[in-house]
């Protein structure tokens, strides 16, 4: 293969003007440099090999960059971590006494306006809305993750 | 505070809340997020059913006015500020 870039490297030396004219690839006509003529043979078959390597790999590359714009899958872990992030965030609870299964009023020490403030962050967390009568009977960490679950479809 | 005047205050609440995220606007949106919780806060302890029902009445006409305000200010939005 090298032999093969060096020996068309060689040619298209010797020939400048009709590779111009009769190159199939758009690329090479439009960087090749009339300088090359001035330029050492070694380095003009340098800038070839690496120019033909260089287009053999771009389509398998564009392939692999291919991404999707999605969350990674719900899974009861996940949304735990997620709910237990919110809650620490929260100014009013001390990270440290905060359990799975902590009650927001009686251990935590929180009041009826508090709970709707954080039933309204895991709205934005979780991005649907959880409706009043539903809302009133989370009172832990783990109701909501199951909540939440529910309503996503996730199970075990 | 009977247990039906306690769901209303709460649902006053979670609605006032939810409409003043709806300012496009931050500094009206932080404001009336602040405002709001200040207010519940500072009348917790209001015992008097005449008082909480005046209360009440004044949550109304505000809630009324967070709604209308905050869709006259999606009709002129603005360019987005740094903070958010």
């Amino acid at each position: 293969m090298a032999a093969r870039v060096l020996q068309q490297c060689v040619r298209s030396f010797a020939r400048p003007t009709l590779r111009l004219c009769s190159s199939n690839l758009v690329v090479r006509a439009a960087a090749a440099p009339s300088a090359a003529l001035h330029r050492p043979l070694s380095s003009v078959a340098d800038t070839g090999r690496t120019r033909w390597l260089g287009q053999n790999r771009t389509p398998p590359l564009t392939v692999l960059c291919r991404q999707y714009g999605d969350l990674p899958p719900l899974t009861l872990e996940n949304i735990k971590d997620r709910v237990m992030y919110v809650l620490k965030l929260y100014d009013k609870i001390s990270p440290e006494k905060l359990q799975t299964t902590s009650h927001f009023m009686k251990d935590l020490g929180l009041d009826s306006l508090d709970q709707v403030e954080i039933i309204m962050a895991m709205e934005d967390e979780f991005g649907f809305e959880i409706p009043d009568a539903e809302a009133e009977k989370l009172m832990t960490p783990d109701e909501i993750v199951q909540y939440v679950a529910d309503k996503k479809d996730v199970y075990e | 505070m009977a247990a039906s005047t306690r769901l209303q205050v709460i649902s006053l609440y979670r609605m006032m809340m939810r409409e003043s995220q709806k300012f496009p606007s931050y500094n009206y949106r932080t404001y009336a997020l602040r405002r709001v919780r200040d207010a519940f806060r500072a009348n917790r302890k209001v015992d008097d059913p005449k008082a909480v029902q005046r209360l009440m009445m004044e949550g109304q006409q505000t809630l009324a006015l967070i709604q209308r305000q905050a869709s006259i200010g999606k009709m002129y939005q603005a360019q987005k500020i740094v903070v958010e």
